[in-house]
């Protein structure tokens, strides 16, 4: 009984250091139909899209707001994006550039169909 | 029982230690998917921590499941061995069967 | 009918929430009752409940974690566990839980991991349901020619002796365990179904266990032990290599264990009351029912698929339930009444 206290104690420790450099960063996304996408020149854009969702509106509704992402050497990017793909970008503000973490291709890759 | 194992094993084995190897071979470059947590409908304050985790720093989210469900693991063990007892059944008696 | 829904927060979409409860707490009674881990269910029933199949394998490894977790603490401990032979071994379940995690994550790229794993489970199951219903058949001959079955067959398999004489170094001793052999041999052993594991979702327990015996020359009791401590590593390793992966869903892991807790304490409590084989014929059928549904699942009949996998669990879990619950009500019965005579005279 005693052992597996120190166990639990060792664990909630772990837990709380792990817990703290965790909670500096705060990633926003976006989801949106992608307009570019160029490695080369190292940026997205996108049409943002809201969170209403419905039937005839999967991925949100337009809002007409366009938002560019830089993307660097980290960015993870799934499938290619192509203009007019459906995109979902994890992304962070740094110096008051959004810079992209992730890049989720939504409509070619619906998980559901697999 | 046994003899139907023993063949089971070797199916297995064999199937087994070779598809890595055929994985390997046969590795036609395709693109990864790539998953984002859309954390814009999560509004539950934990799982929009843990989702905000998943997309900035997967490491630490592969640690936190890891710790996370042993811990849940250790307390609901603790928690039914606790309640088991107090049924009143006699379970040391019990013949376990293990295969 | 949206209370019935629960969001999945990194995988995006809704799940039927009580197929999930359902499966957890099936996965505890039927595993705990026969004793072998049922995680072969949970893998195929995610799937149908609408979990892409990677993200259904991360969440079931990850669940075997949890559960085997719950298991070492019921019981403190392992058992007998020859701790040497489980740490050579932990190389080879490692190695091969990363090998089989990374074919699914190969075969989800090429985009085929929903239909090769599906028709490697339906080979898988039906392997099952065949050793059952032999394993079935051969006792009620036995019974019919009136042999009683001894604890122990003799042991006709020896295979480990020829394997023991391949003298590749390192050579170990293994104490606990009795017995030197090349470490290769437990590593390959481990290697395979350390594969089986990462791309099943499974904790491999079933291969294993008997692997050990026959192939390594483990007496059994060691045996069971080793495979539990096996289990747990194999299941957190599994459950880090998938989420490092980002095909995990803990909200499902936290639901599916905590039905699996209380499901296995009451199938392992109604082992104490049960008797006769006829329990084992319930058993190859629901094995061969999610056979059945994972090809309908195939064949994108999804309703018929999910209708029949999650009856196929509640029907055998309820038979179970009641065994136990008529056992344990009859058990605390007769206690009371031995008490109260012991009280009387």
């Amino acid at each position: 009984m005693k052992k597996q206290l120190v166990f639990v104690i060792l664990f909630i420790g772990l837990c709380a250091i792990l817990a703290r450099p965790a909670l500096a960063i705060e990633a926003e996304v976006a989801q949106g139909k992608c307009i570019s996408f160029s490695r080369e020149s190292g940026e997205v854009i996108i049409e943002e899209y809201d969170t209403n969702f419905s039937q005839q509106h999967p991925y949100g509704m337009p809002t007409g707001k366009h938002l560019n992402i830089k993307l660097t050497e980290k960015t993870l990017v799934g499938i290619p994006p192509e203009p007019g793909d459906i995109l979902r970008i994890a992304y962070v503000e740094r110096e008051g550039v959004p810079v992209a973490l992730r890049i989720m291709n939504v409509s070619k890759q619906d998980l559901r169909k697999k | 029982m046994r003899g139907i194992k023993k063949k089971l094993h070797g199916i297995f084995g064999l199937i087994f230690a070779l598809m890595p190897s055929l994985a390997w071979a046969g590795g036609k470059k395709a693109s990864m998917l790539v998953v984002v947590a859309d954390t814009r409908r999560i509004s539950n304050p934990i799982f929009h921590y843990f989702a905000n985790l998943y997309n900035t720093n997967i490491t630490l989210f592969a640690l936190w499941a890891v710790v996370l469900t042993a811990l849940y693991g250790c307390a609901l063990g603790l928690l039914m061995d606790f309640i088991m007892e107090r049924t009143g059944l006699d379970l040391r008696t019990r013949k376990i069967i293990e295969h | 009918m949206d209370w019935l829904y629960i969001y999945m927060p990194i995988a995006g979409f809704k799940i039927f929430w009580p197929g999930l409860v359902l499966i957890g707490f099936s996965v505890g009674v039927i595993g705990g009752f026969f004793g072998m881990g049922g995680a072969w269910m949970v893998t195929p029933g995610l799937n149908i409940l609408g979990f892409p199949m990677a993200f259904a394998i991360g969440t079931d490894i990850a669940h075997i974690a949890g559960k085997s977790m719950i298991a070492t603490f019921r019981h403190g401990k392992f058992g007998n566990v020859d701790y040497k032979l489980g740490f050579v071994m932990l190389v080879g379940t490692m190695i091969g839980i990363e090998c089989g995690a990374r074919i699914v994550m190969w075969l989800e790229r090429i985009g085929q991991v929903g239909r090769v794993v599906r028709w490697v489970y339906v080979v898988f199951l039906f392997l099952i349901a065949l050793m059952v219903f032999v394993d079935y058949a051969k006792a009620v001959r036995k019974k019919k020619r009136g042999i009683v079955e001894g604890e122990k067959g003799a042991e006709g398999i020896t295979w480990y002796k020829t394997l023991h004489r391949i003298k590749i170094p390192p050579m170990v001793h293994f104490k606990t365990a009795g017995f030197t052999c090349s470490a290769w041999l437990p590593i390959m052993v481990s290697y395979a179904t350390g594969v089986l594991a990462g791309f099943l979702g499974i904790g491999g327990g079933l291969l294993r266990m008997p692997a050990l015996v026959y192939f390594v020359g483990c007496p059994t009791h060691i045996a069971v032990g080793t495979d539990l401590f096996e289990v747990m590593i194999s299941g957190l390793y599994g459950a880090f290599t998938y989420s490092l992966k980002g095909r995990i869903e803990l909200v499902a892991v936290f639901i599916m264990l905590t039905g699996a807790a209380i499901g296995a304490q009451i199938g392992t409590v109604a082992t104490k009351y049960s008797k006769g084989y006829g329990i084992r014929v319930a058993f190859g059928s629901a094995v061969v029912c999610c056979m059945i549904s994972i090809i309908l699942k195939q064949l994108k009949y999804n309703l018929p698929a999910a209708i029949l996998i999650l009856g196929a669990i509640t029907t055998i879990s309820l038979y179970i339930m009641i065994t136990m619950f008529r056992g344990a009500a009859a058990e605390l019965r007769e206690k009371k009444a031995r008490m109260a005579t012991a009280h009387s005279s």
